[in-house]
């Protein structure tokens, strides 16, 4: 059967007998033109559109995947050709992201030690009382005792700076203790937890007096309860000025536990420190408090 | 080896590790107890080079305790020197070829250390409540300083033994 289309396909031999001439050359081209104005013609009168779909529906998987196959070599050609940038971007923005790290750790423990800063100035501003080392009112603590049967920490104010042994030592939550011992720069500051550290004390609310003690390993005790009276737990532990080594009124801790036995002659409580001596970083020293007694003197 | 010139070495490397103490020490407690972490070294340091050595390194190492602690200077000093002379017979053989004795050596020394120093603390005028002292403080050290002590030991046996010098 003859077609035009076959006719345009079918290659010209050799052997064909009739030969190549340029009239078969005329004619064949004379057909194809035909054949695509047919076909422009029933496109264009909408009726290709159901092999237009067929066709479509045909390729149109693997024109999908020779889309993504395109896309995919050439992301990669785009990826190989820019991996040099992208090395240089990735270390530059390592960069920026350690130093916004470093950036980040230094502000948060900037505002913690400005949060602390406030407590302190709260602290001082609600005791008016006491003079607190002004210029340098708050010593920062650098170093914490070195082996468990003391308890000590250095400070970086020292005589130098007004300090002398006996001086009550604060912070925002309580009483942390008194000097010990001063250098020209530090001083050293005997905790209330101390097996060596005895303060005069009252109960807050049963306005009881008694001594706190430090204890070995565990929290402190206060001793010299006076029997006949209920000591409650919770109640909270004030210094009573007793002695004149504090002054009155700084808060030491809460009771956590009573031993009252009828047969011994005082009862004794056991008292929680308020001030978290495992992290201390800033005390304060009243200045303006004369101890009656100090230990060196 | 030189050894009047390395000796010297002995005061900043002891200092280092008795500043780290002092500073880190809040961060290193546990149940209100933090690890002696000087008398560990003049410890490891008898076991590896004996008691001679571990005695000078005692002598100094008790001096930056005693700076830092705030206690009599010289009570560290002599605490740890009877601990070194103590495990300094664990030197040699004995010590490579048995895990067990860095161990027992730290449980003995921690307790003749807390010993003497309490003996020396109480000497100066401290008071301690005696059983107090033992149950809530020297017992639980002993616990924490083996433990670390019993952690270290690989590492310790990767330093190489060290004859005594005359």
């Amino acid at each position: 059967m003859w077609s035009p289309l076959y006719l345009c396909m079918t290659p010209m031999r050799n052997s064909d007998p009739r030969g190549w001439t340029v009239a078969d050359f005329v004619v064949r081209l004379v057909i194809l033109a035909l054949t695509a104005v047919l076909l422009l013609t029933l496109q264009q009168t909408g009726r290709l559109g159901s092999l237009e779909s067929l066709v479509s529906l045909a390729i149109t998987p693997g024109q999908s995947g020779l889309a993504v196959l395109t896309n995919r070599i050439s992301g990669s050609l785009t990826t190989l050709r820019d991996f040099r940038d992208l090395q240089q971007r990735v270390a530059e923005l390592e960069r920026v992201n350690q130093s916004l790290i470093f950036e980040t750790l230094r502000l948060t423990e900037v505002e913690r030690e400005n949060q602390q800063l406030r407590e302190l100035l709260g602290f001082a501003q609600t005791h008016a009382s006491f003079e607190l080392r002004s210029g340098q009112i708050i010593a920062r603590v650098i170093g914490h005792g070195s082996n468990n049967f003391l308890n000590f920490v250095m400070v970086d104010l020292g005589a130098q700076h007004g300090i002398k042994v006996g001086m009550p030592v604060l912070n925002a939550q309580g009483l942390v203790g008194r000097i010990n011992s001063v250098t020209d720069t530090t001083a050293q500051v005997l905790l209330v937890t101390d097996p060596s550290s005895i303060v005069n004390a009252i109960l807050q609310a049963s306005r009881l007096t008694g001594v706190v003690g430090g204890v070995p390993g565990l929290d402190p005790v206060m001793g010299f309860i006076p029997q006949g009276s209920n000591v409650g737990v919770g109640e909270v532990v004030l210094t009573s000025g007793l002695g004149g080594n504090f002054p009155k009124g700084i808060p030491i801790g809460q009771v956590v536990e009573v031993r009252q036995r009828d047969f011994e002659v005082f009862q004794e409580a056991v008292v929680r420190p308020l001030v978290n001596f495992g992290r201390l970083e800033f005390v304060m020293i009243v200045t303006n408090f004369d101890p009656l007694y100090t230990s060196e003197e | 080896m030189n050894f009047q010139r390395t000796t010297w070495l002995i005061i900043p490397a002891v200092g280092a590790v008795a500043t780290f103490q002092t500073v880190s020490g809040p961060w290193l407690t546990v149940n209100g107890v933090r690890p002696d972490l000087v008398l560990l070294i003049v410890i490891a340091r008898s076991l590896i080079a004996g008691r001679r050595d571990g005695t000078l390194w005692g002598f100094v190492g008790g001096l930056w305790m005693d700076i830092f602690s705030g206690g009599p200077i010289g009570a560290s000093s002599l605490a740890l020197m009877a601990v070194a002379l103590l495990t300094g017979v664990g030197h040699n053989a004995v010590f490579r070829r048995n895990l067990f004795v860095p161990l027992i050596a730290t449980l003995l020394g921690s307790g003749v250390f807390s010993l003497i120093y309490v003996a020396i603390l109480a000497m100066a005028g401290y008071r301690f409540p005696a059983d107090l002292l033992f149950t809530e403080v020297v017992g639980p050290v002993l616990l924490y300083n083996g433990i670390l002590m019993f952690l270290a030991t690989p590492l310790l046996n990767r330093i190489p033994e060290q004859t005594e010098f005359a």
